[in-house]
């Protein structure tokens, strides 16, 4: 019996071993940092949400492959085609698997958390300050790519939103559509107009459109960055106080008042495109042709941004890095240039309805395509982010489902604050 | 009869010592082939079930968040999950929703199963439509109820709309979101059950059914008395399997509700999936999924005291 078990647990190490081997071996380069491009061999491993897995997503990632191949020809590039949904899973269970990515494609809300958490490597070394961000790109995103000083990731697109109103609901309403609500006050007062209602008080038409029908955060944030109060201040939360609870109490005013609460149509396209709604918050482009809403419903839009004292508009945004652990960090700043030049930043704000990230993007092919990201485009140095704090990214889920509960009564908005606030590091 | 015992080890003859080598031999090879067909279970086990619980133990007395850095911070992770309100709300609501689907599923599995025990048309039809909800994919089943519970053309509202009621926004509204996902959890689980059930019920002793029948017992009689009982190990199989997968709900929840609104139908594997892969608070997770771990064990714990207590009665 013992030489049974003896053989067993032998058997059982060997498999263990084998299988702890196979794990860790095999799939981990060796660092090509400092060797010559020419010559350097391996696989870069790509996380990147800003190609959409369709053809022409893939047509114009290979575009940005082969450009980076002209510098590095012998390097493989695996990408891996996330989303912002499951961007967090990828990263944490490829450092948990010791197979970490060269090169991170993330949103404004998860660079300074990543740069604190040391997973995200200061672009410094490659000549990237926040002061060339400054003169290459959008100057309003390098808050959201700087920690500490240091600049921790690239701009590529920006993903900005505006609200919108429908001229036809305005005059019919008899509300001046030249003349646009802009602060919460009004916003409220025109919306109670807008709304539409059938017999047993059931809302029909929406007068405001939240946009993110169970999710408030960035609304919250823009129109609270409105009132001339940023959700942090110097790394410090900002919302736990006067200004903060009276942008929570007008968002609980106007769900199941102007809007009911969840409220999203089968597209999922903000509901002022279609008419479901006479004002809302919109994304960054409008596809005015036959495929999209038609030039008809696009021609009774008319753009502006929430000004309750200051004029924001909330942008978001796809930014490069190159991961603290990558073992091609070199090949990774290699992929980022040719990320960034602008054919490229071109393509993926085409594919994504978003901004070109550059200096000039007011006069980019995505801006003079259509009248929405004109507008966006035009208002870029009034971006607001999201975030703000190192532990941004562990919060802002609560941070959610904080605000909701405060929405819909659950909770109080001022305790619901405080306690957000609390949880700030 | 003392002498002859004390003499015979030493005078044993080769015939007799045979016998007894051979049968230790046999008993060597048997342990033998024991462990080498249990090796894959265990080796599965191991690798599958035991270190990640050793790692998830070790990790709930960690802040690790997969940074560069982590320490150890003792029950911290505890204490503050304990004063953490999607935890409670996650827990209540996975309580809740277990005490809700298990016994409601578990006696509609059952009657349903009587019901196909019996010798009625189209059996073979209703068997299978009662099993096709188990064998599709819960993503499938989520996205279909979600179109049911539609509140502009949905399938609930409009059955509704035929006896005057207005349309509830199902999932949207605080008050019937968990009970809404409860109906489909229910629904969903039914065809293991009932397939497990109709098994155990087609062996219950004809014998015992036509004698009691032949005593005058009514049909409720001869279900309490001969057809209950038999049951009793099944009961304790469906009930444990039911525990284990009502309170590792998770996919249903994500895909229909995402614990919303609020945390109104947050459970324990969706707040720990949340904790672990978005808010990148592994060390957090791990303490709420010991938390779980212990849960289940307290509740299959519970339903071995009831099936006792069954038994002796």
């Amino acid at each position: 019996m013992r030489r049974g078990a003896r053989s067993g647990v032998v058997v059982l190490a060997a498999v263990l071993g084998l299988a702890a081997s196979s794990c860790g071996n095999g799939v981990i380069d060796k660092s090509t940092d400092g060797v010559p491009p020419a010559e350097a061999t391996g696989t870069l491993r790509v996380l990147i949400p800003s190609f959409p897995p369709s053809n022409k997503g893939r047509e114009e990632f290979d575009k940005v492959v082969e450009d980076f191949k002209k510098t590095y020809p012998k390097m493989k590039v695996e990408p891996d085609f996330a989303t912002y949904g499951n961007l967090n899973e990828k990263i944490s269970t490829s450092i948990a698997a010791g197979i970490p990515y060269d090169v991170m494609v993330t949103g404004v809300g998860w660079v300074q958390t990543f740069a604190s958490k040391r997973l995200f490597a200061d672009l410094g070394p490659y000549g990237v300050t926040p002061e060339v961000i400054q003169d290459k790109s959008i100057g309003a995103m390098v808050p959201a790519a700087t920690y500490d000083g240091k600049l921790y990731a690239y701009p590529i697109v920006a993903d900005a939103r505006a609200v919108a109103l429908r001229v036809s609901a305005f005059k019919e309403a008899g509300l001046d559509p030249d003349r646009p609500p802009k602060n919460m006050t009004e916003l409220k007062a025109a919306a109670e107009k807008l709304t539409k209602r059938d017999a047993n008080g059931t809302i029909t038409r929406s007068g405001f459109d939240l946009a993110a029908p169970t999710s408030f955060r960035q609304t919250y944030t823009t129109l609270l960055a409105s009132t001339g109060t940023p959700l942090y201040l110097d790394g410090q939360p900002n919302y736990s106080n006067a200004k903060g609870v009276e942008t929570l109490e007008w968002i609980k005013s106007m769900i199941n008042n102007v809007q009911v609460y969840g409220q999203r149509n089968a597209a999922q396209q903000p509901l002022v495109y279609t008419g479901e709604a006479a004002m809302g918050i919109t994304g960054g482009a409008v596809d005015c042709s036959d495929k999209g809403i038609g030039q008809a419903n696009c021609d009774d839009l008319r753009f502006f941004r929430f000004d309750s004292g200051k004029e924001v508009q909330f942008v978001g945004g796809d930014l490069a890095s190159i991961g603290s652990r990558a073992r091609h960090k070199d090949a990774g700043w290699a992929f980022i240039q040719s990320l960034t030049k602008p054919s490229s930043v071109d393509a993926i704000a085409k594919l994504n309805k978003k901004i070109p990230a550059y200096k000039d993007a007011a006069n980019s092919p995505q801006a003079k395509s259509n009248p929405l990201s004109k507008f966006v485009a035009s208002g870029l140095e009034l971006a607001i982010y999201e975030g703000g704090s190192a532990n941004w990214l562990e919060m802002r889920g609560n941070f959610d489902t904080q605000l909701t509960q405060a929405v819909l009564g659950q909770k109080d908005p001022a305790k619901t604050l405080a306690n957000l606030s609390g949880q700030s590091r | 009869m003392s002498a002859t015992l004390e003499r015979t080890p030493t005078v044993a003859s080769p015939r007799r010592d045979a016998p007894a080598k051979d049968s230790r031999k046999l008993v060597r090879s048997q342990v033998r082939a024991g462990w080498l067909l249990l090796a894959p279970a265990l080796l599965h086990s191991g690798i599958f079930l035991v270190i990640p619980i050793i790692f998830a133990v070790a990790l709930s007395f960690t802040d690790y968040s997969f940074g560069d850095s982590w320490s150890w911070v003792g029950f911290e992770n505890y204490s503050v999950l304990f004063g953490d309100a999607n935890f409670r709300a996650a827990f209540a609501n996975t309580v809740l929703y277990a005490v809700v689907v298990i016994p409601v599923s578990m006696a509609v599995s059952l009657a349903i199963a009587l019901g196909l025990n019996q010798k009625i048309r189209g059996l073979g039809f209703f068997r299978t439509a009662f099993y096709v909800p188990t064998v599709t994919a819960t993503v499938a089943i989520a996205t279909i109820w979600l179109w049911i519970y539609n509140p502009g053309s949905g399938l609930a509202n409009g059955f509704l709309s035929l006896f005057g009621f207005a349309p509830n926004q199902w999932l949207s509204n605080p008050d019937t979101a968990l009970p809404s996902l409860m109906v489909v959890g229910i629904w969903q689980g039914l065809g293991t059950k009932i397939i497990i059930y109709l098994a155990a019920l087609q062996g219950v002793s004809r014998d015992l059914q036509e004698s009691a029948a032949l005593d005058g017992a009514s049909r409720w009689q001869r279900f309490a008395n001969v057809t209950w009982p038999a049951l009793g190990p099944v009961q304790f199989f469906v009930l444990v399997t039911s525990i284990v997968g009502t309170f590792q709900v998770f996919d249903l929840v994500y895909v229909m509700t995402d614990g919303g609104p609020g945390t109104e139908t947050m459970v324990l594997v969706l707040d720990i999936y949340q904790n672990a892969f978005q808010d990148l608070r592994l060390g957090f997770a791990s303490a709420e999924t010991v938390i779980l771990m212990l849960l289940i064990a307290v509740f299959i714990g519970l339903g071995r005291l009831l099936q006792k207590a069954d038994v002796n009665d």
